[in-house]
């Protein structure tokens, strides 16, 4: 606290020395070895249960393990037989097309609203803990039923469609129309991106606001220059963690379809298919192998963002 | 924590006068017609009353006989039915309150244990330089990018070799021990999105790494606690596949799984008390949120450097 | 997990991990479940259901107790998909119940394996009164792995409020045919003026075309555990119902939402169908919620076929783990659970007829009206000869979920019934055979 209110104006001096950007400074880096690991050490105890059975799955890929008897080595068998495996092909691409779709969209949608609910206005709280809302009710057996009622065949979505006339389809039921209906879902659950980007706004120093204001910039203008730039690594955490999860979806998949990824495999998740082979089908081992070709995927795309935000994401060092 | 309850944003009080030191609203709370203030709180409703829908639509349930839940799809309930609650309340092994009190248990242990661990985690990773901490960091995104279903028989594995099964161990120790990479990661965009002028001005104070972390760097993070606090308590309070796999005393069962009792989705349920205690169970989260988005809002980068 | 338990590959996660414990201190943390005192032996006792059938089975567990002191029995239950992961994952980790329930789809899967005891082996547990169609239906290379909790069978369900009100009479059950049925049910839809659909059964669940094909003198699941249902069967399945919707009778594609769930959610419950096929055990549960005057009826085509389609099916099993630490004990709760009249009087029919006849007689007179209805059918229909019925095979998980997505295909005109059975047969051979 004392330390915080002495270091604080020096701080701020040289926040306000410029707009925030990619500066090079002599400062001396901490390079102490033995500390760094102190900070760790919770994170290297952790190990104990990330780490292990993170590596026991990727022996596992190459077994035959159907989880009740013994696992023999087969090699490449399980990766070999994934390219052969039409079940397998039409999982990935309901991923991706769930991935490539939504994720872009609740992105926007959840930045858009945080901007809005951080400016001043009235009962801002509430509309803060309402827009939350459908993301704290989480997967609940009452919650899952609710969704269904609403995308119904008399539910209020088509309801509100036949006030104009209009025969809504069977949103959930019709495999044309199951995975939009999922995507609106998703795109519905903004909330925690929403949260996260509403933080990350509280960090940004006013004082740039002020001297931008002072020189006349545009509110746009402000954004852009300002706002971006100081969120971006609250974007590209979101960024990253909404392509995790997307990759990951399993609940919307199997709540909606009971776990079938139905109808007619149109909401069949990569998750939900890794699941059913491991649980349903007894097939551990492929499963495993499912779970590391997803990891790969996954990480390639990581990597790409992480490589491209050198190029956007602004960090202070 | 005194910083904690720096005077509160115009965001939370929007109506007094511009006497307020200026906020970090790129917009001043005052500008706009009234017409177009107006107007953008018709928006806000409007969109607010779809958001809302569900918690309605679940407590108006809650209030109607089992048979009319999936008969009568309105709001209002046709018949009112408030017996819901107490049959709910008393339907299981224990009366609903061991239920959420277990929970309540899981859940402020988890807090507690993600935010220290995941806090100290990210310094390391935004703050310090050492050997391997590149690699450390991969491996520990890489941990986020494995479907955790094939994980869960080795860690059932570890935690029943531990002994640990049927206690509260499982679901509570391994986050004291950072496994939650999510908030470790996010974290460390928190602290890196802050001046490195305060690390160095504090050490050139004579501050060591971990009077720095605790004195200047944990203080700045407060919206990226609030978050990971208000995070944890949702994803542990709806959490239901560990307690499902570790907890075998029905007396040790937290929300989700004491709900699930009343389901049958072969035979017969027991929607309305099923409603009217996912209605109770609710309510700690948005009481929660409520609580602690106070936090979330008034970030000490805007409040505290002026 | 001593060396009764799983794998090398747990063993090698074990060491790993205790060496890990060892190394920080933890292993003194460990708070484990509390071991029965001394002499006691504690019995882990898993089943699926809700609490009202929970209430039950305590009620009788509590029986037990007494009767057996030196015997605790904790029990645990679950709604079925939860508790079919956790019992996966309990036998995969080396920590199985010592008695659970198995459903008929899982359980070669777990036998197969060597996960379960040969309950023929067990001499506590008494099979003298149990007939042998029933045991036939938890065996396979003559060993015993699963003994059913009690039986119940399919039939259909009619609204006949709706009927009446319509006008419509219900033909003889004892003789319909399909045939019947498709007539009766465009009949209803008509004289409603398309309100209510005269049919709403269930085309996706496997219980309907496992008759059909025993009607038309096939096995679905044959004998030596492989799939003996004909491509033209599943064809007919298809078609049937893909002509009864072009005739009125049977809803548009879309119309369900909800397949299964529970008689409050049913389009019966609802009042948007006249008639729906059910388990016949659940027949209480759609009268009370349909609040009206449901009556059941036996399944159509029984004697216009080849021979009769009808079996005593096992509503779900009871198995014991191979490696349960107190296979006495657990044979002893599985032989009260069978064969005790006073456990019985407290379930009741919670799992079906109870397979003992002896004690199936002896709760009649405690049973509600409904489920007297039920418990009669279900004596009548065992009174003729039925053909022998046999386990579900390994895979019989995949060729139910394989029906199910062929039946929306079929549902939303994307594949003809004919291709459809082509792949429904491919997919499911392909399953059990691997």
């Amino acid at each position: 606290m004392s330390v915080l209110t002495k270091q604080a104006p020096g701080a701020a001096a040289s926040l306000a020395a410029g707009p925030p950007g990619r500066r090079k400074r002599g400062t001396a880096r901490r390079r102490n070895q033995r500390s760094g690991y102190l900070f760790l050490l919770p994170w290297f105890l952790g190990m104990l249960f990330t780490i292990i059975p993170f590596f026991a799955s990727l022996y596992l890929a190459f077994t035959d393990y159907n989880l009740f008897t013994e696992p023999n080595f087969v090699g490449l068998a399980n990766f070999q037989a994934m390219t052969e495996d039409p079940r397998l092909w039409q999982s990935l691409k309901v991923t991706f097309i769930y991935t490539f779709v939504s994720v872009p969209i609740s992105l926007a949608v959840a930045l858009l609203i945080a901007l809005v609910l951080n400016r001043g206005l009235q009962g801002l709280a509430i509309y803060r803990s309402v827009y939350y809302l459908p993301s704290l009710l989480g997967g609940s057996v009452a919650i899952v039923m609710l969704w269904r009622y609403i995308f119904g065949n008399e539910g209020i979505v088509n309801s509100f469609l036949g006030l104009f006339g209009i025969a809504g389809p069977a949103w959930v039921t019709d495999p044309d129309f199951s995975l939009s209906t999922l995507i609106v879902l998703n795109v519905w659950t903004f909330g925690s991106p929403m949260v996260i980007f509403l933080a990350g706004l509280r960090q940004v120093p006013t004082m740039y606001y002020e001297a931008a204001s002072i020189d006349g910039a545009s509110r746009w203008r402000q954004f852009r220059n300002i706002t971006i730039p100081l969120i971006s690594p609250i974007i590209f955490f979101n960024l990253i963690m909404q392509l995790i999860g997307s990759f990951q979806t399993f609940t919307q998949g199997y709540v909606m379809s009971g776990g079938t990824g139905g109808p007619a495999d149109s909401t069949l998740f990569y998750n939900l298919y890794l699941y059913q082979k491991g649980f349903t089908e007894f097939e551990m081992g492929y499963a495993s192998a499912m779970a590391w070709l997803l990891l790969m995927i996954i990480a390639i795309f990581t990597a790409i963002n992480f490589i491209a935000s050198k190029f956007w994401v602004f960090y202070d060092n | 924590m005194a910083l904690l309850e720096s005077p509160p944003t115009s965001a939370t009080k929007p109506g007094k006068p511009s006497k307020q030191p200026k906020q970090a609203d790129p917009e001043d709370a005052l500008t706009g017609t009234r017409s177009t203030r107006f107007s953008r709180h018709l928006i806000l409703c409007l969109v607010g009353l779809v958001m809302m829908y569900p918690l309605l639509w679940l407590i108006s349930s809650s209030f109607k006989p089992s048979n009319d839940i999936f008969r009568q799809l309105g709001l209002w309930p046709d018949n009112w039915d408030f017996s819901n609650y107490a049959e709910g309340w008393t339907a299981l092994n224990q009366p609903f309150h061991v239920y959420l009190i277990n929970s309540m248990i899981v859940v402020v242990f988890s807090i507690i244990g993600n935010i220290f661990s995941c806090a100290l985690a990210a310094y390391a990773f935004a703050r310090m330089e050492f050997t391997g901490r590149k690699l450390f960091f991969a491996l520990m995104l890489g941990t986020l990018m494995l479907p955790g279903h094939v994980l869960l028989v080795p860690q059932y594995i570890i935690f029943s070799q531990l002994g640990w099964l049927d206690t509260y161990l499982p679901l509570i120790v391994p986050n004291f021990m950072a496994t939650n990479a999510f908030f470790i990661f996010l974290m460390v965009q928190f602290m890196k999105a802050l001046p490195r002028e305060l690390d160095d001005a504090a050490q050139i104070d004579g501050c060591g790494p971990f009077r720095t972390f605790l004195r200047v760097i944990l203080p700045l993070c407060v919206p990226a606690m609030a978050t990971t606090a208000i995070f944890t308590f949702i994803s542990t309070w709806n959490e239901f596949f560990g307690p499902l796999l570790y907890i075998q005393n029905q007396d040790l069962y937290t929300v989700p799984l004491a709900l699930r009792a009343f389901m049958d989705s072969e035979g017969q349920s027991m929607w309305g008390p099923m409603f009217a205690m996912s209605v109770v169970s609710i309510a700690p989260i948005i009481g929660f949120f409520i609580a602690g988005q106070k936090y979330l809002i008034n970030g000490i980068a805007t409040t505290g450097l002026k | 997990m001593k060396k009764t338990a799983t794998t090398g590959f747990s063993r090698r996660i074990f060491l790993g991990a205790a060496v890990t414990a060892a190394g920080l201190g933890l292993s003194g943390c460990a708070g484990g479940g509390s071991p029965a005192a001394g002499g006691n032996v504690e019995l882990n006792f898993v089943y699926w259901g809700d609490s009202n059938r929970a209430k039950m089975t305590d009620a009788a567990i509590k029986v037990f107790e007494e009767k057996n002191p030196g015997i605790t029995v904790k029990s645990e239950y679950q709604d079925s998909g939860p508790y079919a992961d956790k019992l996966a994952t309990r036998f995969a980790g080396g920590n199985p119940p010592d008695v659970l329930a198995m459903a008929n789809r899982s359980l070669l899967e777990y036998a197969q394996r060597g996960t379960l005891a040969d309950l023929k082996g067990l001499p506590e547990l008494n099979l003298e009164k149990i007939p042998a169609t029933v045991q036939s239906r938890g065996e396979v290379d003559g060993k015993l792995y699963g003994l059913a909790t009690g039986v119940t069978t399919i039939g259909m369900v009619v609204n006949k409020t709706i009927t009446d009100q319509a006008g419509v009479t219900i033909p003889d059950d004892k003789t319909w045919s399909w045939e019947d049925y498709a007539k009766f049910a465009t009949e209803v839809t008509q004289k409603t003026g398309g309100k209510v659909y005269g049919a709403g059964y269930d085309v996706s669940t496997e219980t309907g075309p496992i008759l059909l094909a025993r009607q038309r003198g096939e096995d679905f699941y044959t004998e030596d555990n492989k799939l003996g249902v004909s491509e033209d069967t599943i064809r007919e399945w298809f078609q049937y119902s893909v002509d009864l919707r072009n005739a009125g009778g049977y809803p548009p594609a879309g119309f369900f939402e909800q397949i299964g769930g529970s008689p409050a959610q049913s389009y019966l419950a609802k009042g948007t169908v006249a008639s729906q096929i059910i388990p016949i055990n659940n027949f209480r549960g759609y009268n009370e919620a349909v609040q009206g005057d449901v009556v059941l009826l036996r399944m159509p085509g029984e004697t216009t076929d080849k021979r009769r389609g009808y079996s005593a099916d096992p509503t779900m099993l009871w198995s014991i783990a191979a490696k349960s630490k107190h296979p006495k004990e657990a044979a002893k709760l599985l032989d009260f659970l069978t064969n005790d009249a006073d456990g019985a009087a407290e379930t009741l029919t919670q799992r079906g007829v109870p397979i003992n006849p002896d004690v199936a007689e002896s709760i009649t007179s405690k049973l509600s009206a409904d489920d007297t209805t039920f418990v009669n059918m279900m004596a009548a229909i065992q009174e003729d000869d039925l053909p022998p019925a046999y386990v579900y095979p390994k895979g019989a998980s995949v060729v139910a979920d394989t029906l199910k997505q062929l039946a929306t295909e079929v549902e939303f005109g994307r594949i003809t019934p004919a291709d459809a059975a082509k792949t429904f047969l491919e997919k499911s051979n392909a399953a059990i055979n691997k």
